[in-house]
């Protein structure tokens, strides 16, 4: 029988190498380890397994899982999950220690966030950190985070956290229909998860926000948002969101509110101006050059006098070329690419116009936009921007101003139908409370800011003795 | 028809639907249309809000008796299937060549001032298949866009602020100096624009707040007026009699009188970025004709807001005169007013019907 069983796991675990059978003689006769060598420390092995086993026996019966030694699925389960099995020869009992203690990265400040004031320790990869880093900032038992796992290869672990008393559970059932739906074989990152499970995966605009601070992620819990961890991504969802969430960064909060707003205005608008600059250009110039000024018209086609093609060509030209540098400073290492970065854009610029291929003037705007485009806190909505830009700059060669105002509408129309797990998109535009405007371009001082956001929905306390 | 989900237009949709429909290309020349009065036309304004306030009473109160059921349900119900159906088919044209008015009006404009090197065929497919994306959205997202339509384009009122500058106020006084023969010419022609807040009886059935559906309308009506009643003063203010009558556009000539340092022509980025008040006119005029074509056939299909747009497009886009085309949509709008009158006599019927059913 106990042959069986161990012929049965060593069948299943051909070609595994790294497990590891152990065999060590204890006063309870003959015990075989099974484990993962990847997944363990030989420290924990040692301090949690090997010594009480030959030492103190009864420590290890207090402390482990009697497993059935039947189930080889369970088993196979338990032992990727990093748990450690002890098979007694004697008894055929089969037990487990939980044992994992895969190496992980240790916390340090977010590059991708990073902000002058405030905390600045940013997640990881591992999950219990994450989980660690919110719950030790809310100290609530309301605090609640489910364990799921998805994937159906790779079985990997998500969490969904929420404020027990503050979240709106239509909305945790919806999402918990979602993920349940979700079957997919691999999850590198959270954001593939966030595709599936968004509510119009076609928009080019993300509808779930994703940080890895995690002060933004607890001040969006007690707001009555639902996050979203998985074990190995950095980044967690917060759902639902709205588009003018994207334009906050978590540094308006400890910033003055004076301060704050004007940020945040900057930011608002830009993108805006980021899709709108380039296409003006390209509208005055094809089609209403009686829209600009004298002077300003004359300056502009004196710098444009040598460029031989259409504003259309030459703006597409020097935005694919801002795309080029972009992404080649990207991908280059560190060191090499901000060098070439800067002197490629510099070369390329000086020599474009002296070359007589672009004019200085449209220089300065294709770099302003690129940089306004770089406004939002969240990268994905800089991303959005950039293509988002495309659709108008070819309405405006197609039509000019008209065509302008056509994508615009397109643009307000498409946001407007968005939705965020079933809360509208542009919740704070058309704001489902007043309390929300408080909390909207212009940040009112703090003391104003205590009520709950419309967009989450969240449950009407109850009063009190009910 | 009859499902309690259907309710989904709260009180600011209602509102904004009300004022952002009344407002398309009629106020750019209302101020040309009253001009048979001279100077005086500037209350007139008022006065269709008064009238139009009172309108809209026997309306609310016709779709209040059937509040699940729209107006192409309410005729058949009133005048029977068949006369019912003829009317509805009616009503659905009207839509249709009313809405295709419209964007005729506003492309030509388009043309002669932001687009003069181009026909306009491509321009209206465009527009056409983004009001196709809108209405595909349900009443509730045109309601929405409305009340995004109101507060993007309600900057534009900063751009008369130089011609109230250069205007003469005194053009304002004498204020009763005309004839009845001027003012109903005056009112016949400019009625027009403020027409749109009868398409309540199509979206009545969607108000989640029906009781107090006729105040939240009214509330939006006279957002409208205003508009149209300070458009209407500024331009008394700013122009001569002369030019009140031969100007067509005259709130894009407004426009004309702003001067920043960098930007020569408002008027062009105001008439294109007008495209969204067009837009949220004819999105619930078409909105209307598809509901209407819904209850016409027994199978509902998906094909059937492109056919409309493929009819507008004919309309806007056929090889007649442009003549003819002014002429039929004159016609049109001028049936428009039948709608106004519309609910008044289904309300009789409904009097009359009801003792019959009650002896």
């Amino acid at each position: 029988m106990p042959e069986q069983i161990v012929a049965k796991l060593k069948k299943e675990i051909n070609d595994v190498d790294d497990v590891k059978l152990n065999m060590i003689a204890t006063e309870e006769g003959d015990v075989t380890l099974i484990y993962f060598s990847s997944l363990i420390e030989k420290m924990t092995l040692q301090t949690m397994v090997s010594i009480p086993l030959t030492n103190n026996i009864k420590q290890i019966h207090q402390m482990a899982q009697y497993v059935d030694p039947k189930d080889i699925q369970g088993v196979i389960k338990r032992l990727n999950a990093g748990q450690t099995l002890l098979f007694f020869h004697e008894t055929n009992a089969l037990l487990s220690m939980d044992t994992y203690s895969a190496p992980t990265r240790a916390i340090t400040n977010t590059e991708t966030e990073a902000t002058v004031i405030g905390p600045q320790d940013a997640f990881t990869e591992s999950l219990e950190t994450n989980i660690s880093l919110v719950r030790r900032r809310i100290q609530s038992a309301q605090l609640k985070n489910e364990n799921r796992i998805v994937g159906s290869e790779a079985n990997i672990k998500i969490s969904i956290m929420y404020m027990d008393n503050i979240v709106n559970h239509k909305n945790l059932d919806d999402l918990r229909n979602r993920i349940d739906q979700v079957e997919f074989p691999l999850f590198t990152d959270i954001s593939v998860l966030k595709q599936l499970i968004e509510d119009n995966p076609l928009s080019p605009f993300p509808q779930y926000y994703m940080t890895v601070r995690p002060d933004s992620i607890c001040r969006y819990l007690i707001d009555g948002r639902i996050v979203m961890f998985m074990d190995n991504s950095q980044l967690a969802i917060v759902c639902p969101t709205s588009f003018f969430e994207m334009f906050v960064s978590i540094e308006d909060y400890y910033n003055r509110w004076t301060t704050a707003s004007l940020l945040r205005m900057l930011r608002f608008f830009g993108f805006f101006l980021t899709i709108m600059i380039t296409p003006m250009y390209i509208s005055a110039l094809t089609f209403h050059p009686e829209i600009l000024p004298y002077e300003l018209l004359l300056n502009l086609q004196e710098s444009r006098s040598k460029v031989p093609f259409p504003p259309l060509i030459e703006v597409l030209f020097i935005e694919l070329i801002i795309e080029v540098l972009r992404e080649a400073g990207s991908r280059m290492p560190a060191k090499v690419g901000q060098t070439i970065g800067i002197v490629g854009g510099i070369v390329i610029g000086t020599a474009a116009v002296e070359a007589g291929l672009l004019s200085n003037i449209l220089i300065v705007l294709v770099a302003t936009s690129a940089l306004l485009s770089f406004l939002p806190p969240i990268f994905l909505m800089s991303n959005t921007s950039r293509f988002v830009r495309y659709i108008f700059i070819l309405s405006a060669g197609l039509f000019g101003l008209f065509g302008q105002m056509l994508a615009f509408a397109w643009l307000i129309h498409h946001l407007l139908s968005l939705k965020s797990l079933g809360t509208h998109y542009m919740t704070p535009g058309i704001p489902r409370k007043p309390s929300d405007l408080l909390d909207n371009v212009i940040r009112f001082p703090t003391k104003y800011l205590a009520k709950k956001t419309g967009i989450s929905r969240a449950q009407k306390k109850q009063p009190e003795g009910k | 028809m009859s499902t309690a989900n259907l309710k989904m237009l709260n009180r600011y949709h209602v509102i904004f639907l009300a004022q952002s429909i009344m407002i398309g290309t009629g106020i750019l020349s209302l101020p040309q249309k009253l001009s048979a009065m001279g100077y005086t036309e500037w209350f007139m304004p008022v006065l269709f809000g008064v009238v139009a306030t009172l309108t809209l009473w026997p309306m609310v109160w016709l779709c209040s008796k059937y509040p699940n059921e729209n107006l192409f349900r309410i005729n058949e119900i009133l005048l029977g299937k068949v006369i019912g159906k003829v009317i509805n088919l009616f009503f659905v044209l009207q839509f249709i060549v009313f809405s295709a008015g419209i964007i005729s009006n506003y492309m030509h404009l388009i043309q002669s001032t932001a687009l003069q090197e181009q026909t306009i065929t491509l321009p209206v497919i465009c527009l056409l298949l983004l009001l196709v994306y809108i209405i595909s959205g349900g009443i509730k997202s045109i309601a929405r866009f409305c009340m995004m339509t109101f507060f993007i384009t309600i900057g534009m009122f900063y751009f008369t602020r130089w011609a109230i500058e250069k205007g003469e106020f005194s053009h304002l006084i004498p204020l009763f100096n005309f004839d009845w023969q001027e003012f109903f010419d005056a009112f016949k022609k400019g009625y027009l624009s403020i027409l749109g807040y009868e398409l309540i009886m199509f979206y009545f059935p969607y108000i989640i707040d029906q009781k107090k559906a006729y105040r939240h309308s009214l509330i939006g009506i006279w957002i409208s007026i205003f508009l149209c009643f300070f458009t209407t003063v500024v331009s008394v203010i700013y122009y001569s009699e002369w030019q009140l009558k031969n100007v067509e556009f005259s709130v894009l000539n407004l426009f004309k009188a702003g001067e920043f340092s960098f930007v020569e022509r408002i008027d062009i980025i105001g008439i294109t970025l007008w495209v969204f008040l067009i837009l949220s006119s004819i999105t619930a005029y078409v909105w209307c004709a598809k509901l209407g074509v819904d209850s016409l056939l027994k199978k509902k299909r998906n094909y059937q807001l492109f056919l409309l747009a493929a009819i507008i497009f004919l309309i806007v886009r056929m090889p007649f005169s442009r003549e003819f085309q002014e002429k039929l949509f004159t016609t049109s709008n001028y049936i428009g007013y039948m709608l106004i009158i519309w609910p008044i006599f289904l309300s009789v019927i409904y009097v009359v019907r009801k003792k019959k059913v009650q002896q």
